[in-house]
């Protein structure tokens, strides 16, 4: 670390209610502003077989009306209390966050234990939210040049258990066979205190804050631990390769995704900074070569979802390349930028940038991360996800030692471990129609 | 409250607790100096976390332009990382991941930035790196023709993508002579750029002359500003000459463009008027009329079609300021058989605003969104950038930020019915449609007369 750097050291308490609901709390009075989640440790990997897209559709489900705020009252509370509130779902959990101004904490906290305690939904419900998630589904994947790619058609071609391999924003078929009784039962199963943690950062006491915490939460009843599904995925022995057509953009697009070593574990730290040595926009390997040097690609970058996933993941590139050249030709260049990593590794006067680009990269997203009114949303993010996967909402302000103690020789270590074929798989995007001539700004074919 | 009961059990409350006393919203106060060359420098210190954001604004954009080179502003703004006098395209890319910063550089139809966030530590060597940026770019042949032959690419997809299809269409329609019209190249149009072209608008643009620089973050202001003034004190460069524009057609009548993509499965329904600049009296009117009309999740067009009808994910109404013209938008991508049905509620809801004045409650609760959500810009440098640079390129008052709350609360039904009336002409609404004529076709021409194009933008009957 530059010796002229700022250690951030970020304020982080902690408490566990008697019904099991994890509490956090990290204020920061600089401005009136507050953002509130409540994570669930419950992702579209877990979701029922034979209902895949149910974990999205349930999140839809819990702003359609709990107990005391009937359809639509959760929404114009925080709304008319100058707030804005959203919910995602992820691989291994699902949140639902709000950002208001610091008065409206109580309400906020009120509002998430009403639908902790008692969601209350009806078939008129159901049947809205489906046709909602369709149109969903219908703007950014069936209707959108390169839609869901390649987070939607990766997955499958790379995992074999389903958890890991199954279409998460889900076939239609499916969302329409789900009933009223599946969102009651995925609701007891996985959406109680124990299975969750509260996250509230930014103008607060941490200290009133739990006492609110306690105040709407702690009676909430426990369940039974969920059940915890198997998502390890069997061993590899061999690159796995697949296409799907492009119905609507004009150029070949490639994913290339190396599955990611366990969370925590050594090579993990290296993973984090080699991904950063690959990608990291302009001038991360894989732009220089494809885009600017070789000039094969028009965009070509990539990541990995290392802090927020708990189960298998992939460091993924994404490369769109010009209609001339072939898609095999494009990924045996991408393939010398790895070799080159695996014989020759990353020298340190490359790997020490990286790592000062990691560590900003690191304070925007607590800062922000979701868009300048979503204040500290990454803070609250990995706050949640430290705690649910880590036990340790305080890894926050040690997880960036792991990655920038990682050394040129851990770098090349992992590179010759993890990125070779075996242990990828390889997704190839293929426009179905062709241009009905040939643009005169193509170059030579290679 | 007190209470003569003694509480054993947890209070669980039935219905939603009070908000407590408000926490005052204090703007961070700012630095503002025009430097002898003109350049505007505003400053604001924001300390929660050791980063500096800034962006550098020039006033000529795509709008400046557009009648003679559509999208060279966006081309030229591309290319100007790609080198400079002391630097190659690596060291430029190299140099920014040394220091942990990020760099975009973007034009709009009115301005052209270079905009950067990074490490307070570095802050310096950030400033020096954008100030020779816009100082000193070379624009290599090599780069400008890599970058070219990106851009041709990418307004292939472009192409391909419904909102930007609809996007482009109802501008066209909108702003008529106007350089407003014209948000995108012809694929054509990108393959006969010079670098020579890129070059000439670099210099007459990219000028300190009414430039404007704005930087947030962890610094003191005096430091900061020492440190400006000697990194852009020494450049000059002559004024760009004022640009004068036909206006923008009167619409009379509904009338509906479709942009035929056959086989979609989905129709992107997009409906506009001409409106107001921020710089009108009447904005903030506005600005709390389209919160309740679609503005907002809570708003009447989100309960209406999503909430109760489930025919669409995201529909949203805007209000578009650019610096001479502004206008009233309403988007939603629904499926095929609800175009016209959606159509129908879009102008039903908006004629409820333009007829009946909303309640107190609603009025209130607009009210709270719109002051609440303008405040949450407060806790971000990148919010508090956004929230500056409205101020200062469209000109407004100096205390605009500070005041903007009072006057959102100062407002009534009344105000919020008079704009309604003035902002959302539905019956003069201009209609785009992008989807499958085979599907829409008869349901569009409910709505008015049709004409129909393709993807290029040719007309197709």
């Amino acid at each position: 670390m530059n010796s002229t750097s700022k250690k951030l050291r970020i304020p982080v308490e902690h408490t566990t209610l008697a019904n099991g609901l994890r509490v956090v709390a990290s204020p920061d009075r600089s401005a009136p502003v507050v953002t509130v989640g409540v994570y669930y440790q419950i992702g579209f990997r877990l979701e029922p077989r034979g209902r895949s897209g149910f974990a999205h559709l349930f999140e839809h489900m819990m702003f359609q009306g709990s107990e005391n705020a009937p359809k639509m009252e959760h929404i114009r509370l925080i709304n008319s209390s100058g707030g804005l509130l959203n919910g995602t779902t992820h691989y291994d959990l699902t949140n639902y966050f709000e950002a208001v101004p610091s008065n409206a904490l109580e309400r906020v906290l009120w509002l998430e234990a009403d639908r902790m305690r008692a969601l209350k939904v009806d078939e008129e419900n159901l049947r809205n939210q489906r046709d909602v998630v369709k149109e969903e589904v219908r703007v950014n994947v069936m209707n959108q040049p390169y839609g869901g790619f390649p987070w939607l058609d990766l997955p499958p071609i790379a995992f074999r258990n389903w958890p890991n391999a199954h279409n998460f924003y889900g076939d239609f078929a499916d969302l329409d066979a789900a009933t009223l009784a599946d969102v009651r039962n995925f609701f007891r199963t996985y959406y109680a205190p124990n299975n969750a943690v509260l996250v509230m950062v930014g103008d607060l006491d941490p200290a009133e804050a739990f006492r609110l915490a306690k105040r709407y939460f702690e009676d909430i009843p426990m369940a039974p631990p969920p059940p915890r599904a198997d998502v390890s995925e069997p061993a590899q022995d061999s690159e796995r390769r697949g296409e799907v057509p492009e119905k609507l953009g004009p150029l070949p697009a490639i994913a290339i995704g190396y599955t990611m070593p366990r969370r925590e574990s050594p090579d993990w730290y290296a993973a984090g900074i080699v991904e950063r040595v690959m990608h990291g926009g302009r001038a991360g390997r894989v732009f220089r070569k494809l885009v600017l040097e070789e000039q094969i690609a028009v965009d070509a970058d990539g990541s990995a979802e290392l802090l927020d996933t708990n189960g298998p993941t992939q460091m993924v590139s994404r490369i769109f390349h010009k209609p001339e050249f072939t898609s095999e030709g494009t990924v045996a260049v991408f393939d010398e930028i790895v070799e080159e990593m695996q014989l020759k590794g990353v020298p340190s006067d490359e790997l020490e940038p990286v790592k000062v680009k990691f560590r900003s990269d690191f304070y925007s997203m607590l800062e922000g991360g979701m868009g300048s009114y979503m204040p500290r949303f990454g803070l609250m993010h990995y706050l949640a996800c430290f705690t649910l996967f880590d036990g340790d909402p305080d890894r926050v302000n040690t997880i960036l030692d792991g990655f920038l103690e990682v050394t040129p020789d851990q770098a090349q270590t992992f590179a010759q471990k993890y990125l070779v074929p075996k242990n990828r798989a390889v997704l190839f995007r293929r426009p179905v129609a062709q241009p009905a001539a040939a643009p005169s700004m193509a170059g030579g074919a290679r | 409250m007190s209470s003569p009961t003694p509480q054993t059990q947890p209070v669980r409350a039935i219905s939603a607790p009070a908000l407590a006393p408000e926490r005052p919203v204090v703007w961070p106060k700012r630095t503002v100096r025009t430097l002898a060359n003109g350049l505007q420098v505003v400053l604001a210190e924001s300390r929660a976390f050791p980063k500096i954001t800034a962006q550098l604004y020039f006033p000529g954009g795509n709008a400046a332009v557009a009648l003679k080179n559509p999208g060279l502003a966006e081309m030229t703004s591309a290319v100007v990382r790609t080198g400079t006098a002391s630097r190659t395209s690596r060291q430029i890319e190299e140099d920014l991941r040394r220091i942990g910063a990020g760099l975009g550089t973007h034009a709009g139809a009115d301005s052209s930035a270079i905009s950067a966030t990074g490490l307070a530590e570095f802050s310096g060597e950030l400033l020096e790196l954008i100030a020779d940026l816009a100082r000193n770019a070379t624009f290599p042949q090599e780069e400008f023709e890599r970058e070219r032959r990106q851009r041709y690419e990418e307004l292939k997809i472009e192409r391909a993508t419904p909102g930007f299809l609809a996007g482009e269409r109802l501008r066209r329609v909108l702003f008529g002579p106007h350089p407003y019209a014209i948000v995108a190249p012809r694929l054509e149009q990108v393959e006969a750029y010079t670098r020579e072209q890129l070059v000439d608008f670099y210099k007459r643009y990219y000028v300190p002359a009414d430039a404007l620089l704005i930087v947030v973050g962890d610094f003191s202001a005096g430091a900061m500003l020492e440190q400006i003034e000697k990194i852009f004190g020494g450049w000059s460069a002559p004024k760009p000459e004022a640009r004068k524009s036909a206006s923008p057609p009167r619409a009379s009548g509904r009338r509906v463009y479709l942009v035929d993509r056959p086989g979609t499965v989905q129709t992107q329904v997009l409906t506009g008027n001409l409106a107001i600049t921020r710089r009108d009296p009447d904005w903030y009117r506005a600005v709390l009329a389209n919160s309740i009309y679609g503005g907002a999740f809570h708003s009447r067009l989100v309960m209406n079609i999503r909430e109760q009808k489930g025919y669409t994910y995201s529909p949203r109404s805007s209000l578009n300021a650019l610096r001479e013209y502004g206008y009233f938008s309403v988007s939603a991508a629904v499926r095929n058989d609800v175009a016209a049905a959606t159509l129908t509620e879009i102008f039903y809801e908006m004629d409820r605003m333009r007829s009946l004045p909303v309640s107190a409650e609603e009025l209130e609760s607009a009210r709270n969104y719109l002051t609440g959500v303008f405040s949450l810009g407060v806790a971000t440098q990148d919010g508090l950038l956004g929230q500056l640079s409205v101020v200062y390129l469209d000109r407004l008052p100096e205390d605009y930020l500070e005041t903007y709350r009072e006057r959102i609360h100062a407002l009534s039904a009344d105000d919020v019915l008079a704009a309604a009336r003035r902002h959302f002409d539905s019956a003069n609404a201009q209609i785009v449609m992008v989807g499958d004529r085979a599907q829409i076709g008869e349901q569009a021409a409910l709505f008015g007369e049709v004409t129909a194009f393709d993807a290029q933008g040719n007309v197709i009957g």
